[in-house]
């Protein structure tokens, strides 16, 4: 395989820079060349946030070619389809099912999309897609802010992620607070064994 | 903070996963560079922001300035005195700074002085994406670029070396893909700060009058000439790759070259590749010789054809016949927004000739019926933002027919309806001119809309204009306490400074009285009734007012709650809620949601600021405590 790459995309505030950060520096853990582009600014809260995390020797450029994410980890389902163009039907979609309606919706009064909708969408790109209810599983874990690890544990156990759970962890420890570690690597287990069962 | 800085860390020859910005921090302090000056700016904050958290423990100065050419004018009067120095601003800010800056290449400096331009392709968080490499064309000052974080860092080094080598500042142009992403960087020594320098007095070298100038534009166009010998042996301008055939010849820096070797890979392309990091004076010799041994040459750059212009000049001494490819006479690659492999791929096989094996227009045309109906989700004032409650009273008392004259901040984002505030922004501080001009040409209630950090920035000289030239408008200082869009930096209101000691906070209200203002009231934008009457006597005022409507960024209120363990509140709705939806459609606020036609609260967001319950008619919010 010549690079990973993977999409990051939901909402401002959800932890979508630090959860790239994690993978980056997983990834420098293990040796390997990586890129991770950001965008910061305007969008800092509320707008829509993309991260691409490209690994492998040859990843020079910040950003993923369209049709050529391994994975898109979608942390909100409209903004999972908003970046549908980085898919194909090689890639793996994992997506939290929690839905935080765009303030356009609120004030036209438009019923956010059904989750059949969604999944339909989706399905024009790639037919495997994991859904997983994030929010619940970082709850489980004892904060609800660590929704982006769970995430993280939902890829980890995805297919042929050039990453071992040791180095994210390892990562983690770094990255977040020392007394929110525990409750970090919870929700990181639970993310791992809730899409690993899916797959057995 | 701690040694545990990821800056600090005892990692020689190590990698460590820094953003690009980070890395440009990180050169700081392995180029000994001990004064560091900015004025925070997206997408250039974080090499400000990285050097203020280490600033007491590495023994450098670091600054926020008010604006950049103050940050500019205390950086190179300590490189006067032989120190070494940095200024980081983003694109725009190198037009503030541009006054001193094009004087400053004539007198040079004595100490290395590197200025850095964070460039903004796309437009991602600013008002305009021009292309910074033109200010070296225009001052003759040599320029770096970097295509990642490595480079990033190598090249600030590099930067400093260069100016003291030609006793000139240094422009190191970065973009935000690479001030933005975070890649591999190996640690070098890092070099202590020395800040006790020395003023030795030269007046006819210092002091720019007329006949002093002259000469020293000679000296500039000298330093010129040795700073091409620079460029043509820079390791930088280096040819990475010899094609084959010796046909086509490609040329290009910064992100532009990361996705022109991914798009000649991805095609298959028989090219060779001279990559440019030096891109001011362009190495003419070496592009020259280049050119003369292939046919065609395909120059790929972001936004403006600064180096196509540059190296068509010099085809027509070395290589003449040569076809050049790029954005003038033979467009293949656009002109504006940002690039992507794609992009590049795609005027890279127009002018070859080759297929791009990806059917991009069916990937589009898919892509386009799955978002059809998808809603956009822009940036939005947070839940709890006071700009909101400030917007909600203005837009309440002046309604539709007043003019809104509005700056750079995050109070932009008024713009959106349902608070539809802001008719006219272009830049920093203009909101207060331009509310004069308008006010003059229309005889309308007139607001200039101004942050508090943009007030100090530039706002103030507009101000004495409006007391001087008596023009009746309404200035709305909008002050959250923080430079809040840009990552919460303090300013001269905040009482804190980059070294992060405390300091004079200097008072808005007082600086518009001292400026001659007559009408001066600080009001609290959540007391919706008080900021009503307030602004009424204002509109009926004979004169320039100014309102400062203060209030802390919620962002930082909720965070110092939360560190602070205090109780969380959250704004709930009661049994009397008729579903009028009265607070839905004045405010545009986050946190109130619509389920099934009934209003509801995510508690999540909201942060209990109270002002859906002031707008209510029906009394049916109330604030509760959450945990």
């Amino acid at each position: 395989m010549r690079e990973f790459n993977i999409v990051l995309a939901g909402v401002g505030g959800q932890g979508i820079l630090l959860a790239a950060e994690v993978l980056g520096t997983a990834a420098i853990k293990e040796g390997l060349n990586v890129q991770v582009s950001e965008i910061h600014g305007m969008a800092q809260r509320g707008g829509a946030v993309v991260s691409h995390v490209r690994i492998g020797e040859k990843a020079m450029s910040a950003t993923i070619l369209e049709g050529h994410a391994n994975v898109l980890l979608g942390f909100e389902p409209i903004e999972t389809l908003r970046n549908l163009k980085f898919a194909s039907e090689k890639t793996t979609v994992i997506m939290n099912e929690e839905r935080i309606t765009p303030p356009e919706l609120t004030a036209k009064q438009i019923k956010y999309p059904s989750m059949e909708e969604i999944m339909e969408k989706i399905h024009c790109f790639t037919k495997k897609v994991i859904v997983l209810d994030a929010a619940r599983l970082a709850k489980k874990a004892g904060n609800i802010l660590t929704e982006n690890v769970v995430l993280i544990g939902a890829l980890a156990a995805a297919e042929k992620l050039p990453l071992k759970n040791s180095s994210i962890i390892e990562a983690l420890r770094e990255l977040v607070p020392a007394k929110h570690l525990n409750v970090n690597v919870k929700a990181f287990k639970f993310g791992y064994e809730t899409v690993k069962k899916g797959q057995d | 903070m701690s040694n545990s800085h990821v800056l600090l860390k005892d990692s020689l020859g190590k990698k460590v996963l820094l953003l690009g910005n980070e890395a440009i921090a990180r050169g700081i302090l392995e180029a000994g560079i001990s004064v560091v000056t900015t004025y925070p700016g997206t997408p250039a904050s974080e090499i400000g922001d990285s050097i203020s958290e280490i600033a007491k423990d590495t023994g450098l100065y670091m600054e926020y300035s008010t604006n950049e050419i103050v940050a500019t004018e205390v950086a190179a009067g300590a490189a006067n005195c032989g120190i070494r120095a940095l200024t980081a601003m983003k694109h725009v800010g190198l037009n503030v700074a541009a006054d001193l800056v094009m004087t400053l290449a004539y007198a040079g400096v004595r100490g290395g002085y590197v200025i850095v331009t964070a460039d903004d392709p796309e437009c991602y968080s600013s008002q305009n994406e021009q292309d910074n490499r033109y200010y070296a064309l225009l001052s003759s000052l040599p320029c770096l670029e970097p295509s990642n974080a490595q480079e990033a860092k190598d090249m600030t080094i590099s930067a400093i070396e260069i100016s003291e080598k030609l006793e000139l500042p240094v422009l190191l142009r970065t973009t935000t893909r690479v001030s933005h992403t975070r890649g591999p960087v190996t640690y070098g020594r890092t070099i202590k700060p020395h800040l006790k320098g020395e003023f030795i007095r030269d007046v006819k070298r210092f002091v720019m009058v007329p006949a002093h100038s002259r000469p020293k534009h000679s000296v500039l166009l000298k330093k010129f000439e040795m700073a091409k010998e620079v460029s043509e042996n820079s390791p930088y301008n280096k040819i990475v790759q010899n094609g084959k055939s010796m046909e086509i010849a490609l040329i290009s820096s910064s992100s532009a070259y990361n996705y022109a070797v991914e798009a000649a890979d991805m095609l298959g392309l028989d090219v060779s590749i001279l990559k440019l990091g030096m891109t001011h004076p362009l190495p003419e010799k070496m592009i020259g010789k280049f050119l003369k041994k292939h046919a065609k040459a395909i120059v790929v750059e972001e936004l403006e054809p600064y180096l196509e212009m540059q190296i068509k000049a010099i085809a027509k001494d070395y290589a003449p016949n040569i076809e050049i490819y790029g954005k003038m006479s033979k467009p293949c690659f656009p002109r504006e927004g940002e690039f992507s492999t794609r992009i590049v791929a795609t005027g890279l096989a127009e002018i070859t000739g080759k297929k791009v094996s990806i059917d991009f227009g069916k990937i589009d045309e898919k892509y386009a019926e799955v978002t059809k109906d998808l809603p956009r989700r822009p940036p939005i004032l947070c839940a709890g933002c006071p700009h909101r409650a400030s917007f909600y009273v203005i837009r309440k008392v002046a309604g539709e027919r007043a003019l809104y004259s509005t700056d750079i901040g995050c109070y932009a984002l008024g713009i959106a309806p349902p608070l539809n505030v802001g008719d006219i922004m272009t830049c920093m501080g203009a909101s207060i001119g331009t509310a004069e001009g308008i006010s003059k040409a229309t005889n309308a209630n007139t607001f200039a809309i101004i942050g508090d950090s943009t007030f100090f920035h530039a706002g103030i000289p507009g101000l004495i204009n409006a007391v001087y030239n008596n023009h009746k408008i309404v200035v709305a200082v909008l002050d959250n306490l923080a430079t809040a869009m840009t990552g919460h930096q303090p300013h001269p209101g905040t009482g804190m400074t980059g070294m992060r000691s405390p300091t004079e906070k200097i008072s808005i209200e007082k600086v518009a009285e001292g400026c001659g203002v007559r009408f001066v009231k600080v009001v609290d934008p959540f007391n919706v009734k008080e900021a009503e009457t307030v602004l009424k006597e204002a509109l009926r005022f004979d004169g320039p007012s100014v309102i400062v409507f203060r209030a802390p960024c919620t962002l930082i209120v909720v965070r110092e709650r939360r560190r602070k363990g205090a109780e969380l509140l959250a704004c709930k709705i009661n049994e009397k809620c008729t579903d009028c939806m009265a607070c839905i459609k004045v405010l545009g606020c986050p946190a109130l949601i619509v389920e099934e036609g009934k209003v509801g609260i995510n508690e999540a967001l909201c942060s209990a600021c109270g002002l859906c319950v002031s707008v209510c008619p029906y009394k049916a919010i109330e604030c509760v405590k959450i945990r």
